[in-house]
């Protein structure tokens, strides 16, 4: 066959073997999306739903001072609890990315995926409650004579958070650095690189697609995030997960809803572009002769 | 892996000519071959070099971790053997497991959905998301781009803006709530873990043997069958497995679609939270993760002699 | 070595031992619709979770030969949103007042005929003149009419005022919770003034909002309408808002004296839920049989006992009770029925954004 005969069967072959999932979530999934696009710019119906009259009601009630500062809240939330997961699952993927038993390791970080979600939720209120373990256990050691209170604020969404998403954060890291070449480390420490120079400048900006990978998979569900600080927060704690399901369930009003969802849903789809577009060019780089890095940081 | 160790060796050793040798940690960071291996011994490469240490800062992390992951799990089955309901411990109990055994007929019912729902989605989501992971990863063709990005959205998202969007989208489509509704949105949702999984997989597959198979004059379904889906046999199963964790253990999502008599288990969880939530969930909890242990286990030592066969 | 292709072996296991639950489960399921299968009739019920005796249903279903099938919701919100969506099968729903009158506006009922249900003559005529919306039960037969109140915890709190001022007491802070439902605490905010609980008013609307936020909720640790029963129990609240019912399933019986669950003499929001037979009902014969059925002074009965409600409701069941309820019918004498707003729940909204998002 010519070459330009395999393009063609290329091309036929990846649509037939592409197409059905391409349909599947075009239909269940983008035309969802536009129904909420759609009735964002719709006026509210008095029992919920829509009624079908063009306005931007939904928009202007967003930027309501009150939603301003669960949004606030929520990006603050979301942040502080990306960064501490993402330092912790940094050396957790590299641990595990040397190990001999990598297998094993992969497998407890899944288990306990295995118990439902909200049961977790619920061993971390037995864990923080006043008369929960850890204010029992500083109790009986004596560190402290009142119980703390450690559930119902913010301090306790971001631990549970942090919980409920380190693996995700753990296993793109892991395979991004599974994939990296040891080799590198060795040869920047025989020239003269200290262990943490050679973590920093030899091995994070290699595995840069892998930490934005994590972030991405970390930061939008948190931003996200409902049960959470539903169950452990205090009323402090809500985020804008709440408020849209509030706007659904409670309020019924579907156009601000969707209004909610959609400005989440656009900055979601720039930060995966972001993600992808830097995996794809550290692909490439990666099939380029490597560059060495010398003790004072220059590559040659 | 395409890096090309030859180069980048003959960089460093150039390097190293240059330069008078560093202090080295221990005498000798090189492994030695085990005795009596014949030819060339290649240790697999993130062994290569012992500058690793067991007890190293990034082990205790991961052990440490491990054990906050672990924690809750610990709290769960601790509470199952509780031989009351609330949180103070008064004595060990099996009464929680005889319940859920013998006197949990609602329980049992919306498992049975949620295990129904987990495997069909799962079962669908992986065959159509392997066989699209294959199309993207090796053929270039227009909507390639379009469908790279919308594989990835469904897993990033936060999961109330999915269940928002379907419930509003079956409500539109005037598609009654229930558990096919359950079934396309878990579908939904699978997809993407599954492309991804199979997709990883996939870069490791040298296109070349397809290639070979077709010069030898396989037809595209015998490429198929025969040398493409055996070798990413893994990828597949691990996204199956996860697509069937995600599934089961979903509440956003299920919580909104769902319909008359379609109560899956995490919404029967959710709706006993009212009156706390009874050790009997806790037990339940319990025998499904030894339940998925033993399985993976058993089918581990069956996978090792069907290797030792072969 | 773990990275080699796994054989078509496995696939063979993986698929016999799926086959073989599924299996286990189906013949499970079975078992239970074997009964209805026999007489081919099945009653489904939408109900609260936990408001209706096991014993109960169970009666029903041998004394006339089908199945029940029951779904739960958690609140109307919920109830109603899945009805709009789609969600039809139901043969009984159980709404609360305001939104039994929002269905009967919305044209999703199916009418009642009293003829088929003769046990209606133990229905409180008290009730129905509350039940503005439906006072001859053309539509909707009143289940139950209750409210929240406050639980306090005897043995950590030992000086409190018995009304809704409890909760601007400061030597409590960090330790009450009042139910995350917008009628409810700003119910409780206006009778406490003096005002009605469905006030549309905006200068009485404003001095609700200004006491809640600036006397209740420093004080309070979350709004909460699920876990509030399971963290009174475990001493983490000393003061809670919420339901009877649920305050005492968490706890053992030998510590219900820890507790004093009281409804304030101020007065409040009150709920009355009703049994209503929404459109696509299949069974609806025997939606009918089922709430004559419920009405018996006897089974009904059984229901107070159960849940230790008053009989509120129902004139003759109160005699035939065998406990003591946890309050009393005339504890509801200055209470009133949370009724639909219409378009004024939009005050409602806004004035619940500044209390629930803002802390």
């Amino acid at each position: 066959m010519n070459s330009h005969m395999q393009e063609k069967r290329g091309r036929r072959l990846g649509i037939t073997y592409s197409a059905p999932m391409g349909l599947w979530l075009t239909f269940f999934f983008l035309v969802p999306l536009c129904i909420i696009i759609l009735y964002s710019f719709l006026k509210k119906g008095l029992y919920g739903g829509v009624e079908w009259e063009f306005t931007l009601t939904a928009y202007r009630q967003m930027l309501n001072p009150n939603f301003m500062r669960v949004f606030l809240r929520t990006l603050w939330v979301a942040a502080i609890s990306t960064i501490i997961t993402i330092t912790l699952a940094l050396p957790c993927g590299y641990a595990m990315a040397r190990s001999r038993h990598q297998v094993m390791w992969l497998a407890l970080v899944i288990i306990p995926f295995w118990t439902n979600s909200l049961i977790r939720i619920y061993a971390w209120i037995a864990i923080l409650s006043s008369e929960g373990f850890v204010n029992e256990a500083l109790k009986a050691l004596g560190i402290i004579g009142e119980s703390l209170p450690l559930i119902y604020n913010q301090g306790a969404v971001i631990t549970v958070l942090i919980y409920m998403y380190i693996p995700f954060a753990i296993l793109p890291l892991f395979t991004t650095i599974d994939k990296f070449d040891f080799q590198l480390l060795e040869a920047a420490r025989d020239l003269g690189a200290s262990k943490p120079e050679s973590i920093f400048k030899v091995l994070i900006p290699n595995i840069r697609s892998g930490i934005i990978t994590a972030v991405i998979f970390t930061f939008i569900p948190i931003f996200g995030a409902y049960t959470v600080p539903l169950l452990v927060g205090g009323k402090d704690s809500y985020m804008i997960g709440n408020i849209i399901v509030d706007q659904v369930t409670k309020t019924r009003n579907w156009p601000l809803a969707s209004a909610f969802s959609l400005v989440i849903t656009v900055v979601s789809t720039i930060g995966v572009i972001w993600m992808m577009t830097s995996t794809a060019s550290e692909r490439a780089r990666l099939k380029a002769p490597a560059q060495v890095v010398d003790a004072n940081g220059g590559i040659s | 892996m395409s890096t090309s160790p030859n180069v980048k060796s003959a960089a460093v050793a150039a390097k190293l000519k240059k330069q008078p040798k560093k202090k080295r940690l221990e005498p000798s960071r090189l492994v030695e071959a085990p005795k009596g291996t014949p030819g060339p011994y290649k240790l697999p490469k993130n062994q290569m070099f012992q500058d690793h240490r067991k007890f190293g800062f990034s082990n205790i992390m991961l052990v440490l971790v491990i054990a906050f992951l672990f924690m809750p799990l610990f709290v769960v089955v601790t509470y199952s053997f509780n031989a009351s309901r609330g949180m103070r411990w008064t004595g060990f109990s099996l009464e929680w497991y005889y319940k859920l055994f013998f006197d949990s007929k609602e329980l049992w019912r919306a498992f049975a959905n949620s295990f129904v729902i987990a495997i069909t989605s799962s079962i669908v989501a992986t065959f159509l998301g392997s066989l699209s992971a294959i199309g993207i990863k090796w053929y270039k063709f227009k909507s390639r781009a379009y469908i790279q990005v919308v594989s990835f959205l469904p897993m990033v998202l936060p999961e109330v803006i999915i269940g928002i969007s379907m419930l509003i989208f079956f409500t539109a489509v005037k598609i009654p709530l229930g558990m096919f509704s359950i079934f396309v949105a878990h579908t939904t949702f699978n997809l993407p873990f599954v492309f991804l999984l199979v997709s990883a997989r996939l870069e490791e597959f040298d296109f070349s043997v397809i290639e070979a198979a077709r010069d030898l004059g396989a037809t595209e379904r015998q490429t198929l069958m025969k040398v493409i889906v055996p070798s990413i046999m893994p990828g597949v199963m691990s996204g199956l497995l996860m697509a069937i964790t995600m599934s089961l253990e979903d509440f956003v999502i299920t919580f909104f679609v769902s319909g008359p008599g379609s109560t899956t288990l995490p919404l029967y969880v959710y709706s006993m939270i009212r009156y706390g939530v009874s050790p009997v969930i806790n037990a339940l909890s319990l025998v499904l993760i030894l339940g998925i242990m033993l399985l993976a286990l058993g089918f581990r030592r069956f996978l090792k002699t069907i290797a030792a066969s072969s | 070595m773990e990275k080699k292709a796994f054989s078509r072996g496995w696939i063979v296991a993986v698929a016999a031992t799926l086959l073989v639950v599924s299996l286990f489960f189906a013949t499970g399921c079975s078992k239970d619709e074997a009964s209805s299968k026999a007489s081919g009739k099945t009653l489904y019920l939408y109900n609260w979770t936990y408001y209706t005796p096991e014993s109960v249903i169970e009666k029903f279903e041998q004394e006339f030969g089908v199945k029940v099938v029951l779904d739960y919701f958690a609140s109307n919100e919920d109830m109603f949103a899945k009805l709009k969506a789609g969600g039809s099968g139901y043969d009984i729903v159980f709404p609360s007042q305001d939104y039994t009158s929002i269905m009967m506006a919305e044209d999703m009922l199916l009418p009642i005929d009293k003829s088929k249900i003769p046990n209606l003559q133990y229905i409180s005529p008290l009730v129905l003149e509350k039940a503005t919306y439906d006072p001859d039960m053309s539509w909707s037969v009143p289940y139950f009419m209750g409210a929240s109140g406050i639980a306090v915890n005897k043995t950590k709190v030992t000086d409190y005022a018995r009304d809704w001022s409890i909760f601007a007491d400061t030597r409590l802070a960090g330790r009450m919770s009042m139910l995350d439902d917008m009628r409810e605490v700003m119910g409780d905010a206006l009778a406490h003034l003096g005002y009605s609980v469905n006030s549309t008013d905006d200068a009485e609307l404003a001095a609700a909002q200004q006491l809640v936020n600036e006397k209740w909720k420093p004080n309070l640790v979350k709004f909460d309408a699920e876990g509030f029963a399971k963290s009174f129990s475990t001493g983490e609240f000393w003061v809670v808002h919420g339901y009877a019912e649920a305050v005492f399933e968490e706890l053992e019986e030998n510590r219900w004296d820890e507790v004093d669950f009281f409804l304030p003499p101020e007065g409040g929001p009150m709920y009355l839920d009703s049994m209503v037979i929404p459109k696509g009902a299949r069974n609806v014969e025997l939606a009918h049989q089922f709430i004559d059925f419920i009405h018996r002074p006897e089974i009904y009965a059984e229901f107070l006992d159960r849940f230790h409600f008053p009989a509120s409701v129902h004139t003759k069941a109160g005699e035939l009770m065998t406990v003591e309820p946890f309050y009393q019918g005339e504890d509801l004498a200055n209470y009133e029925l949370k009724n639909d707003v219409g378009a004024d729940l939009e005050k409602y909204n806004e004035i619940w954004q500044t209390i629930r998002y803002v802390d």
